[in-house]
């Protein structure tokens, strides 16, 4: 029976949704429990650790489940039943009245079809309109999500687009036939930060233009905090908590909520303190296990008692519109994570020899003859990924890399380590220069420089169980006998914070947390003296981040290791470094202390990046300064500056035309800034 | 594109040269030459002496070299070993035209009715058609083609008798007056062609059925029919048909099998032939050809590679 849509009804509520995806490996309950509605006019924030089940949330309301799946509950449409309807009818709803938008735009856009296609056809497909009357539409579809050239960007291919480029084309074709509700599935996750502040800009931007309901799944509190008007917290396939974006964030109910809130770095408050990260222990509530009559937060929550054990609380009214399924929730307060507790400063930094110290570091790809020319001269310049580059590390002190991807960050760390061989510049360590190739290093100074990797399950052999990799950097790097190993392999796992019963298990059985605590732990075996650690935390969700990166900083007290720390999330770098070093282009962007980065003055490109940063702060003010684009691959050495195409503080012909200057920052010769706009005048501007 | 096919034309006339050098080399280093296989028993080392005299073998090895590269660009491949007043360019010629005659057949059979089956039991994975189907095309690629152009004789030709069992011509005769001939090759190349292209097709569109730009275009609620012609097939079919051409090649090999087991008068047939009869001429200008066909047959994939596929034709 077909069924009509029903005005009165809500946009659109899920009811009780649970899911469950039978495998050949046994039965996993993505959803256990959901119960969300979406308003016109609302963005619903729906936000989450990897694993809780918000994607499936998603998928189910566009009827978009595998048949493995086992859906129980409802999810209605204006009225309409989703999981009752045909595929007939599924498809007169999808892209017509309900739309979506995907996390990684490039996959999601049919490499072999021009752009423009791929809008009109929803257009043909659901409103019958001619070719001609589609390509218009396309054209204004363009334009309102800000693409520049409308009118001629449709002849593209998805490979000739930016990653920004490409998520606005597909935010056109959901928009296309100005759908009732539109699905955001984690949609800025993976673009640079500049990229995603400016989707970011878009979607709100949107929400006032379009009268459409949205969701918008995100596990960046950040982003949520930026565009949602209610927020829904998901913990282990439930819905826990439900509530408007700013009594989310300023009073959450749910200690899980809260646990999530303290994990994400922040910057100091107005006093200027800066607390320590609290971290939330144990595991997510295992997939498989049917559900107990319990809180399956219980066994990680600092105020379990004993009817958690024994009671699934209910969804409870905390008053205002705010939802919460905790049987305690009146004592969730401000510090149930354990104590703030004040940031140790770290000791000044000693004057002696730096543990790393790079002059003029210099890193070219490539170049030569294009491949199919056997003979003949060098007709292709190389790119130049990292160009002239100071930096200095003293022992206990980190240095935070940041800058959009192509600005030669891992370029850097890995000339630093010497997996690439530089092309120029000197390298000391301990003031004893460096090889440029890890080869030819000593086996002292491969032991005292350890690097540690963004993908902790690529950099595990999955054959062989954990104790391989560690013991073998012990025996390797320590010297230490085949029982001693052993032994002291036990104690670096206590001290990563893991069961030294996970020895023996392979690199499959464990999180990526876990394994990246485990790299972590074979990185300190060779008790190295400097630490390069290349987006090391990216991949994992806040709660284990603020693990991994407490662990880090624990280490570094007990050992004095010096740390590289590359990262493009600047509340991550804020929080880790000492100094900071912004690259772009391969170029020195700004370098120095990390307060004196972080404050004005700073270099127009660190400015831009702070102000893309989402902080996880409804009442945070929104920034203006955007960065379209992309970092351009350099390949011949240009006369201006290198930021000149894309900043936003552009004076003119003299930025074109003349390297800049290397500036001092107004606290000393430890900050540089290379600019032509005199740091008074930057400070001037910023503040 | 100008460029581009003029430096791939001229990489392959070096790799063409290079092959040259190998094929003369490696039959230089044999025992005997030309002369001591014509006269055979009958050689003595007197008569030995005068033939080579006769047929310039007993001129350094680069003369010779320089002087069979040279008739070869004029289109002059020389004369048959067995007899004088066979022209070797001229057996080539039409051994190629047959060879070509049985080979584009079985493209043009096997790769449409290949690929359309792989589309239409790719998007039913996993079915008990699709099991029964790819099941199929293991068994038959697994068979060699001796192993399933003898059976078609036993059945076809010594059991039914409805076709000759050979397609030996006689002096005179083409294979064009006697298509009956050709069909049992045909069959045969197409057989294992066929199974070949319909799992890669089979497989591609497994794999593009499960992309993300297709559950877009699912999500965007079009009918199926319009998802699997306008996202799926372009996608699962350009490296499908790119395998295709690159495997231009073994196909060769299969002919080579296929046309001595039913004495079909083509290329393959001639390499073996002249290995037999120790016809040497005859053998270095075969396998020359058949390597630069098959230098050429892997431009055409390129080249298909490059118009089918945006990201290549764009940069």
């Amino acid at each position: 029976m077909t069924q009509t849509p029903n005005s009165e009804a809500p946009l659109m509520q899920v009811e009780d949704l649970a899911v469950t995806f039978y495998t050949p490996r046994g039965a996993f309950r993505a959803v256990r429990q959901a119960s969300l509605e979406i308003a016109r006019g609302e963005v619903l924030g729906l936000v989450g650790e990897s694993g809780c089940g918000k994607s499936t949330v998603a998928f189910a309301m566009m009827g978009y489940l595998p048949g493995t799946a086992q859906v129980e509950g409802a999810v209605r449409f204006e009225g309409m039943d989703i999981t009752a309807m045909s595929d007939a009818e599924l498809r007169q709803m999808r892209g017509n009245h309900m739309a979506m938008v995907y996390q990684d735009p490039v996959t999601s856009l049919n490499p072999s079809m021009r752009v423009g296609r791929q809008v009109e056809e929803a257009l043909v497909y659901h409103l019958d309109m001619t070719a001609d009357q589609a390509r218009d539409r396309a054209v204004d579809l363009f334009e309102s999500v800000g693409l520049a050239d409308p009118g001629r960007i449709g002849r593209r291919y998805p490979h000739q687009l930016s990653g920004g480029m490409q998520q606005r084309v597909v935010i056109a074709m959901a928009l296309a036939c100005e759908p009732h509700l539109l699905i955001m599935d984690e949609p800025t996750t993976g673009l640079d930060v500049t990229t995603e502040a400016t989707i970011l800009d878009l979607i709100v931007e949107l929400k006032d233009r379009v009268n459409a309901g949205i969701l918008f799944v995100s596990h960046n509190l950040g982003v949520i905090s930026r565009v949602a008007d209610r927020v829904a917290v998901m913990y282990a396939g439930e819905v826990v908590e439900q509530a408007a974006v700013r009594d989310l964030f300023k009073g959450s109910r749910h200690p899980y909520t809260a646990g999530l809130l303290s994990c994400v770095p922040q910057p100091p408050g107005d006093d200027g303190v800066e607390h320590q990260l609290s971290s939330i222990p144990g595991a997510v509530f295992d997939a498989q296990v049917e559900q107990s009559e319990s809180c399956l937060f219980a066994p990680r929550c600092p105020l379990a008692q004993d009817d958690c054990a024994s009671v699934s609380p209910p969804m409870l009214d905390a008053g205002d519109d705010h939802a919460v399924k905790c049987l305690h929730h009146e004592n969730v307060k401000p510090g149930i994570w354990g104590d703030l507790l004040e940031r140790q400063q770290k000791p000044d930094q000693d004057g002696g020899v730096p543990v790393l110290n790079a002059k003029g570091l210099r890193k070219f790809y490539g170049g030569g003859r294009k491949k199919w020319i056997l003979f003949g001269p060098s007709v292709r310049q190389p790119v130049r990924a990292l160009v002239d580059v100071d930096m200095r590390v003293g022992s206990g002190r980190t240095l935070g890399i940041v800058g959009e991807s192509g600005s030669g960050k891992s370029t850097a760390a890995r000339a630093i380590v010497g997996l690439i061989p530089r092309n120029g510049g000197s390298l000391e360590l301990h003031g004893e220069s460096l090889d440029s190739h890890v080869h030819e290093r000593t086996e002292e100074q491969r032991s005292a420089m350890r690097m540690v990797f963004q993908n902790p399950t690529a950099s595990l052999n999955p054959k062989l169980p954990i104790r391989h990799a560690i013991v073998r950097a012990l025996r390797k790097f320590a010297g230490l006998s085949h029982a001693e190993s052993n032994e002291r392999a036990e104690e670096l796992l206590e001290s990563v914070g893991l069961d030294p019963s996970f020895l023996d298990r392979q690199p499959s059985e464990l999180s990526g947390g876990q394994q990246q605590r485990v790299a972590l732990a074979s990185a300190f075996a060779a008790n190295p003296d400097l630490v390069v650690a290349d987006e090391a935390v990216s991949a994992l969700d806040v709660s284990v981040q603020a693990q991994v990166l407490n662990l880090l900083e624990n280490h570094q007290r007990e050992t004095g290791n010096a740390y590289v720390f590359i990262t493009h999330d600047l509340g991550v770098v804020r929080y880790v470094s000492d100094d900071i070093l912004v690259l772009y282009a391969g170029h020195v962007a700004e370098y120095g202390p990390s307060p004196d980065v972080l404050s004005a003055p700073s270099h127009p490109y660190t400015e831009a990046l702070l102000s893309a940063a989402p902080i996880p702060d409804p009442d945070a003010e929104p920034t203006h300064i955007r960065l379209e684009g992309s970092v351009p691959t350099l390949r011949a050495a240009f006369e201006g500056c290198f930021f000149a195409g894309r900043c936003p503080r552009k004076l003119g012909d003299i930025c074109d035309h003349t390297p800049p200057p290397q500036q001092t920052g107004l606290n000393g010769d430890g900050h540089v800034i290379n600019c032509h706009i005199p740091v008074e005048e930057l400070e001037a501007i910023q503040r | 594109m100008a460029r581009f096919l003029i430096v791939r034309i001229s990489l392959i006339m070096v790799t063409l040269l290079a092959v040259s050098i190998a094929i003369f080399s490696l039959i230089e280093l044999l025992p005997g030459d030309a002369a001591a296989l014509m006269l055979g028993q009958q050689s003595t080392p007197d008569s030995l002496r005068n033939l080579q005299e006769q047929m310039g073998l007993d001129r350094p090895p680069h003369i010779r070299y320089l002087e069979w590269i040279g008739g070869a660009l004029r289109g002059d491949l020389g004369v048959s070993a067995k007899s004088p007043d066979i022209s070797i360019s001229s057996v080539i010629g039409e051994r190629l035209r047959n060879s070509a005659l049985l080979a584009v057949s079985a493209f043009v059979i096997a790769v449409p009715l290949g690929l359309a089956m792989g589309v239409w039991v790719g998007s039913r994975a996993d079915t008990k058609i699709d099991r029964f189907l790819s099941m199929g095309g293991l068994v038959t690629i697994s068979l060699p083609e001796f192993v399933t152009g003898v059976v078609m004789i036993l059945v076809l030709s010594t059991m039914l008798g409805w076709l000759p069992s050979s397609s030996i011509m006689m002096p005179g005769e083409s294979i064009i007056g006697n298509p009956q001939v050709l069909i049992m090759p045909i069959l045969t190349v197409t057989g294992a062609l066929f199974a070949y292209i319909f799992r890669m097709a089979r497989a591609n569109v497994i794999e593009v059925m499960e992309s993300n730009y297709v559950r877009t275009a699912v999500l965007k609620g079009l009918p199926m029919r319009t998802v699997m012609v306008r996202h799926v097939m372009p996608n699962a079919l350009l490296p499908t048909i790119t395998v295709i051409a690159n495997n231009v090649g073994w196909l060769f090999g299969g002919l080579i099998i296929i046309e001595n087991l039913f004495a079909y008068p083509g290329m393959g047939g001639e390499l073996i032939n002249s290995i037999k009869t120790q016809d040497i001429p005859m053998l270095q200008s075969t396998a020359m050809v058949i390597a630069a066909v098959y230098a050429f047959s892997n431009l055409a994939a390129d080249l298909t590679y490059g118009l089918l596929n945006p990201r290549v034709r764009l940069s």
